[in-house]
């Protein structure tokens, strides 16, 4: 069997859809900022991944190509999820409640590895003191948590 | 030119938390989700394992070595290779490989091609082509003797190649190569 190499502009489309299936299962934190954590992810990820898609084609014609493919893929994906509400789901996750009319919802806490504090901190935020002054805390599909403040707080 | 926006009714069809916050949670999807990802991580946690062990190349299990009956020749290669990463093939002829002071080694067309044989060391004297590869000449004197090629592949797949001293058994083998 004879495989000639996978072309420069597959190899993006491989190199764009794999960073999307690895950013998405390695999940969603919780704030507005990226955290030095996440920078060094986000850029030793790229990093990484250019090497293997770059390869030794250095040309301007293979810069615009790829870039043009991964700008495709990129737009046809955002298509596709504003017209699917499970390619949605399965790209961007769905709201999580992390504290609701006093309880805390421990296994999504656990599983989205959030602790009681990142809530707090967010709260503060808005001005509460206290925990019991939240009604609703959600987790949202991009990561921020919102916090529902009790009625009469 | 038609100048009507296009309107559609206000409608919300997220669930609503005590029917006043719309979340739209959807804990049974993110359960499922919850244990997909437990079995990404568990293949990850594979796969890395099988990298270190050499299982995709550049370590123990990939190392293979083949030898003719005789012991001619001894071939020592890499049986899982990296497209567009180097390896090294080492060829070990034995003394009866040598006749009048030269060493003459037969490598197939694949050893160029599918493998992608960057360089010879040391470099023939002369190289013959012909028979479904190349025919290389080294000035030799007495085992043990060394030649080896530096390989870099380009063509993914599993390549069958074959190298030996010509009138001898040669060492037929195959590598594959990885993406």
């Amino acid at each position: 069997m004879n495989v000639a190499s996978t072309e420069s502009v597959l190899r993006a489309l491989y190199g764009y859809f794999f960073l999307v299936f690895i950013v998405r299962i390695v999940g969603r934190r919780p704030g507005k900022q990226l955290t030095p954590f996440e920078f060094i992810l986000i850029f030793f990820l790229g990093g990484l991944m250019l090497t293997a898609i770059v390869a030794d084609e250095a040309s301007l014609t293979n810069a615009f190509c790829q870039i043009i493919a991964v700008a495709f893929a990129h737009f046809s994906l955002a298509a596709i999820r504003s017209r699917s509400d499970r390619v949605a789901r399965i790209l961007d996750g769905t709201p999580l409640i992390l504290l609701e009319g006093n309880t805390w919802r421990a296994l999504t806490m656990r599983r989205q590895r959030i602790a009681d504090d990142d809530v707090m901190e967010k709260a503060r935020d808005q001005g509460l003191k206290t925990l019991e002054e939240i009604e609703t805390a959600v987790l949202e599909r991009n990561g921020e948590i919102s916090i529902l403040p009790k009625e009469d707080s | 030119m038609d100048t009507q926006a296009e309107l559609k009714p206000v409608g919300d069809n997220v669930p609503k938390v005590d029917g006043t916050i719309a979340v739209g949670e959807d804990l049974e999807f993110q359960r499922r989700w919850w244990k997909f990802e437990k079995v990404v991580w568990s293949f990850f946690v594979l796969l890395l394992i099988a990298d270190l062990a050499g299982a995709l190349g550049r370590g123990p299990l990939a190392n293979a070595k083949r030898e003719t009956a005789d012991g001619t020749l001894q071939v020592k290669y890499e049986r899982i290779q990296r497209e567009n990463t180097s390896s090294i093939m080492t060829l070990l002829p034995g003394q009866a490989a040598v006749h009048d002071g030269k060493l003459q080694l037969f490598v197939s067309d694949s050893i160029l091609k599918e493998f992608g044989a960057q360089r010879i060391i040391p470099q023939p004297e002369t190289s013959v082509v012909g028979a479904g590869g190349v025919t290389y000449t080294f000035p030799a004197t007495s085992t043990p003797m060394t030649v080896q090629f530096e390989l870099k592949p380009s063509f993914i797949g599993l390549h069958p190649f074959t190298i030996g001293v010509p009138g001898d058994e040669p060492v037929q083998a195959k590598a594959f190569v990885l993406p």
